[in-house]
C-alpha cells in the first residue's frame, strides 16, 4: 500500500503543528549561485531593452516567456485540483505549489516589450490574421496584459489567502497590528465564519484563476504564435498549449519537492512515495494527452493538404525546426511514456525527478519550435510561406537572457520560501484530523474522512 | 442596575481543551436559551462545518463575484462599443459592433470584475470590527474557544453552562472569570 509519510498522519492539534519559513543562507553556494543568475536576467533584459531590435529579436525572449507560463504560472492549479478533488496526497505540495504565483508575476515583465515588439493589424491597407477582428481599442498589447494581470492577481490572492492562517500568528498579534495591516492579514483569529470565508473565497479564486489561464493561454499563443506564421490555422493549439502546460508544471513540482525532500528537511519530512504516485499518474496521462492534441492538429493538415497550411507545418514541425521538435516528442512523449508506464519509475519520487526534468527540456524546445518560427517570420500580412524559412539561432544574448529567466524565476522562488511558512500548517492539521491508519483484518488500511 | 444595563450584550469565552467539551458548550448554551449568531466558535484549525452544533455561518461572499462581473461587463461593452464607435471600421462586411468579435475583451472584462470584487469581498468580510472582543492566544496553541454575546442579566446562565462543559478557562474582556485553582493553563 502507498501510504502518508508517518510524520503526516501523527501531527497534532495541541500543542498545533505550526511549520517554519525555509532557512537559506544568502552566502551559501546556492542562494549565490541563484543570485547571480538572477542578476543575468535582469542585465539580460535590460540589454534587450536597450539594443531595440525587431520582432525576431524577442523570438527567443517569447520562448522562455512561454516557457515560464506552461510551467511556474500553471503550478498553482495543481493546489485547486487537489483541493477540488479532496485528494489529502496534495496537503503537503499545495503551499509549495501555491508560492509559484509571486514568481508568475515575472511573466507581466517579460510580456510588456516582447508584445510591444508585434506589428499592428494593418498595414498598407492589409490585414493579418487576428483574435481581435482588427479591434483598435489597445488590442493585443493592452487586451493581453490586462489578461496576464487579472490572472496574477487571482493567483497571488491566492497564494496570499491560504497563507494567512499561519503567517497571523495570535489574535493578540493581530489585534496590535495597524489597521491597514490588519485587513491585510483578514483580520484573522479563526472564528468558525472566517474560516467558512477563507474556504469559499480559496474556491472561487482558484476557479478564475482556471479560468483566466485557458483565457491567456488562448490570446498569448494566438497573437505570439498563430497570427505571426502565415497559414498556421488550428483550433485545437490552444487546447495543446494548455495541455502541455500542465504536463510542464506537474514535472516542475515533481523537481520542486524531490529537491525540498532532499534539502529542506522540514518540508521534505512530509514528503514522499504518495505524493509520487498520485503526480505520477498525472504526469503519464497527461504525457498520452501530448499525443493526442499533437495528433489531432497534424492530421487533419496532412490530410487536407492545403498549401500554406502545409508549409506552416514544414516550418515548426517537419523541416525548419524539425530538430527541435524531435527533441520536443522524445522529451514530452516518448521518453515519459516509456518510462512512466512502470510503477517502480513512476512512483519514486527520485526517478520521477529524472523523468520530469526530460519533460522540461522537451518542453522548452517545444516553445522554442512554435514561438521562434512565428516571432521570427518576416512576413506576417501574408496568407501562406512563398517557401520555407531559415531556422533562426539564438544569439549568446539570447542563450544568457533564456538562463537568465530561470535563475529569476528560482531567485524569486527561494526568496518567498524564506518568508511564507510551508507547508501549509492548517491543511496539514486538518489532514491529520481526517486520516488514520488502522488495522483491517491482518492489513493496515488507511481511514479517510471527507467532511464536505 | 437600570434596564438598559441589563439588555446591554456582553462577551464571554470559555476555553476547551478537547473538541466535545466546545461542543458540549454549545448544547448547554444553546440549552439556557442562547442561539442564532450569539455562539461563535474560535480554531486555530478548522473543524467541520456543525461539528460543534453551531449555527451556519452567514456571510454574503457569494454576491461579490456576481456584482463585480456584472460591472465588469459593463465597463467592457463601454470600453468596446466607444472604441468601435470612436474609430468605426467596417470589418469583412460585418457590423461595426459585432457580438462574436467582442466576445473576449467582455470575458476579460467580466472576469476583471470578478476577481477584484471577490478579493474586496474577502477584505469585507474581514472587516473591522468583527463582533468578537475577547480572545486568548491559548487558541492559537490549540485551545478551542467558544464565545457567546450574552445580555447583563443573562451572564452567569451563561457562565455556569461554559463552566459546566470542562472548560480550561472562561474569560470576558476584563480577564478569567474562573478561580485561580479552577482555572488550568
Amino acid at each position: 500500500m502507498i501510504k502518508p509519510e508517518a510524520v503526516g498522519l501523527s501531527l497534532t492539534l495541541r500543542p498545533p503543528y505550526r511549520p517554519s519559513t525555509i532557512a537559506i543562507s544568502r552566502k551559501g553556494t546556492v542562494a549565490v549561485a541563484v543570485g547571480l543568475l538572477a542578476a543575468l536576467g535582469v542585465v539580460m533584459y535590460a540589454v534587450k531593452l536597450f539594443s531595440w531590435g525587431d520582432r525576431a529579436e524577442w523570438a527567443y525572449p517569447a520562448a522562455i516567456t512561454l516557457f515560464v507560463l506552461s510551467t511556474v504560472t500553471a503550478a498553482p492549479l495543481v493546489a485547486f485540483a487537489s483541493r477540488m478533488a479532496r485528494g489529502y496526497w496534495g496537503l503537503p505540495a499545495r503551499r509549495v505549489v501555491e508560492l509559484f504565483a509571486l514568481p508568475s508575476m515575472l511573466l507581466f515583465v517579460l510580456l510588456i516589450p516582447i508584445l510591444g515588439s508585434l506589428p499592428p493589424f494593418e498595414q498598407d491597407g492589409v490585414t493579418r490574421a487576428n483574435l481581435w477582428f482588427g479591434w483598435g481599442g489597445g488590442a493585443p498589447f493592452l487586451t493581453d496584459q490586462l489578461a496576464v494581470s487579472v490572472m496574477l492577481l487571482a493567483g497571488g490572492a491566492l497564494m496570499w489567502f491560504a497563507a494567512v492562517p499561519d503567517l497571523a500568528g495570535p489574535p493578540s498579534r493581530v489585534r496590535a497590528m495597524p489597521a491597514w495591516k490588519r485587513l491585510l492579514f483578514l483580520n484573522w483569529t479563526g472564528t468558525k465564519r472566517q474560516w467558512v470565508v477563507l474556504r469559499t473565497s480559496m474556491r472561487w479564486i482558484s476557479a478564475f484563476y482556471l479560468m483566466m489561464y485557458v483565457f491567456v493561454t488562448m490570446i498569448l499563443t494566438t497573437d505570439l504564435g498563430q497570427s505571426l506564421l502565415p497559414g498556421w490555422r488550428s483550433g485545437i493549439f490552444p487546447a495543446y498549449h494548455v495541455i502541455t502546460s500542465f504536463q510542464g508544471a506537474i514535472a516542475l513540482i515533481v523537481i520542486t519537492l524531490f529537491l525540498l525532500r532532499r534539502y529542506a528537511p522540514s518540508v521534505g519530512q512530509f514528503i514522499g512515495d504518495e505524493q509520487a504516485a498520485s503526480l505520477g499518474k498525472f504526469l503519464i496521462a497527461l504525457t498520452l494527452f501530448w499525443f493526442y492534441f499533437f495528433w489531432s492538429d497534424f492530421l487533419l493538415v496532412w490530410y487536407a493538404r492545403l498549401p500554406s497550411e502545409v508549409a506552416a507545418v514544414q516550418t515548426n514541425v517537419a523541416v525548419t525546426y524539425i530538430v527541435p521538435f524531435l527533441i520536443a516528442m522524445f522529451g514530452q512523449f516518448l521518453i515519459p511514456f516509456v518510462t512512466l508506464i512502470f510503477n517502480p519509475i513512476r512512483r519514486k519520487l527520485s526517478r520521477l525527478a529524472v523523468v520530469s526534468v526530460v519533460v522540461l527540456i522537451g518542453l522548452l524546445f517545444d516553445r522554442i519550435r512554435l514561438f521562434v518560427a512565428s516571432m521570427s517570420s518576416e512576413n506576417p500580412f501574408s496568407h501562406g510561406l512563398a517557401e520555407l524559412p531559415e531556422p533562426y539561432y539564438p544569439n549568446a544574448i539570447d542563450i544568457l537572457f533564456m538562463i537568465g529567466v530561470v535563475g529569476m524565476v528560482a531567485a524569486i522562488y527561494l526568496w518567498v520560501l524564506t518568508r511564507i511558512p510551508t507547508p501549509g500548517g492548517w491543511e496539514m492539521r486538518e489532514g491529520a484530523m481526517y486520516r488514520r491508519e488502522q488495522k483491517y483484518m491482518h492489513a493496515e488500511v488507511l481511514v479517510l474522512g471527507k467532511p464536505d | 442596575m437600570s434596564a438598559r444595563d441589563s439588555d446591554r450584550k456582553r462577551e464571554l469565552l470559555g476555553l476547551y481543551n478537547e473538541p466535545d467539551d466546545a461542543a458540549d458548550a454549545v448544547s448547554r448554551l444553546r440549552g439556557a436559551g442562547f442561539g442564532g449568531t450569539d455562539i461563535e466558535i474560535i480554531s486555530a484549525t478548522p473543524y467541520p462545518e456543525g461539528a460543534f452544533g453551531e449555527q451556519h455561518a452567514k456571510h454574503r461572499l457569494f454576491a461579490f463575484p456576481f456584482a463585480g462581473a456584472a460591472c465588469g461587463l459593463a465597463v467592457a461593452i463601454a470600453w468596446h462599443i466607444g472604441a468601435q464607435i470612436a474609430l468605426p471600421i467596417v470589418t469583412g462586411g460585418k457590423p461595426i459592433v459585432a457580438v462574436p468579435a467582442i466576445i473576449q475583451v467582455l470575458y476579460e472584462g467580466t472576469m476583471l470584475g470578478a476577481v477584484l470584487f471577490t478579493v474586496l469581498g474577502v477584505l469585507f468580510e474581514s472587516r473591522l470590527p468583527d463582533g468578537i472582543g475577547v480572545y486568548d492566544d491559548r487558541i492559537a496553541d490549540g485551545l478551542i474557544g467558544v464565545s457567546v454575546m450574552a445580555r447583563e442579566r443573562r451572564i452567569p446562565d451563561a457562565q455556569i453552562a461554559l463552566e459546566e462543559a470542562n472548560a480550561v478557562d472562561v474569560l470576558n474582556k476584563d480577564g478569567s472569570l474562573m478561580r485561580p485553582a479552577a482555572a488550568s493553563p
